[in-house]
């Protein structure tokens, strides 16, 4: 019983954790036109209790990713300089698509296992039960 | 003295421990009383996640855990005294 109510809050702090990269990803998609915007990552850590880890996982510091922006050539851009050309974002749609699907499918494991957790606790009470 | 006999008398020597009263296990109550205090701090767990879950204070994936936590808490506690209920009623059943 107590293992199995471990399970179900490792697993909800797995949900937790996609539910933020998710959040993230939602940002960078947003901000994808934005000029100047670095792409937000995010990695994972584990949770720590008294120095140990408990298992859980939780969304560690937000990095910005320092791969150089896109140089835009739009003459007529307001933010454009002498040479015609302004920074864009080095958000790459296709980057954040799929770890948007990494993330639902992480998120989807956590949750068949939390539904798990809860069945098998249920059937060991349906024991008792006639 | 015969030697068997001496023999019968140290087994049942060693056997009289069995036939003892046993006494109370010292931790019987006090583990019933964990455990209603363990259910109670469920239950007050689950009304606080969903107290602050209306008022935007807790996520819902925290409520859910929360709420399946305390829903399998209450069937434990059903059960368990569904069984209870019904030892005791099969006791009053017994013809004197």
């Amino acid at each position: 019983m107590n293992e199995l109510a471990n399970v179900l809050a490792i697993s909800a702090s797995g949900m937790k954790a996609q539910s933020g990269r998710l959040r993230f990803l939602s940002e960078n998609i947003a901000n994808a036109d934005t000029p100047g915007y670095r792409r937000k990552s995010v990695s994972f850590e584990n949770e720590l209790e008294a120095g140990r880890p408990t298992g859980m996982v939780r969304p560690g510091p937000v990095q910005l990713d320092q791969t150089p922006v896109e140089r835009i050539f739009d003459p007529g851009n307001p933010l454009a300089d002498e040479t015609g050309y302004y920074d864009g974002s080095n958000v790459n749609l296709v980057v954040e698509i799929a770890d948007m699907r990494e993330a639902q499918r992480s998120y989807e494991a956590n949750l068949k296992l939390f539904d798990q957790a809860r069945q098998m606790s249920q059937g060991l009470l349906q024991l008792l039960r006639r | 003295m015969d030697i068997r006999s001496s023999i019968a008398a140290q087994h049942y020597a060693a056997t009289r421990p069995a036939t003892a009263a046993t006494k109370p296990a010292p931790g019987g109550s006090s583990a019933l009383e964990t455990a209603a205090q363990d259910f109670a701090a469920t239950l007050q767990n689950g009304e606080n996640t969903t107290l602050a879950a209306m008022t935007g204070g807790a996520d819902q994936v925290s409520l859910v855990q929360a709420l399946a936590q305390t829903e399998l808490a209450v069937e434990t506690a059903v059960t368990v005294r569904d069984k209870v209920v019904e030892a005791y009623q099969e006791i009053l059943r017994m013809p004197v």
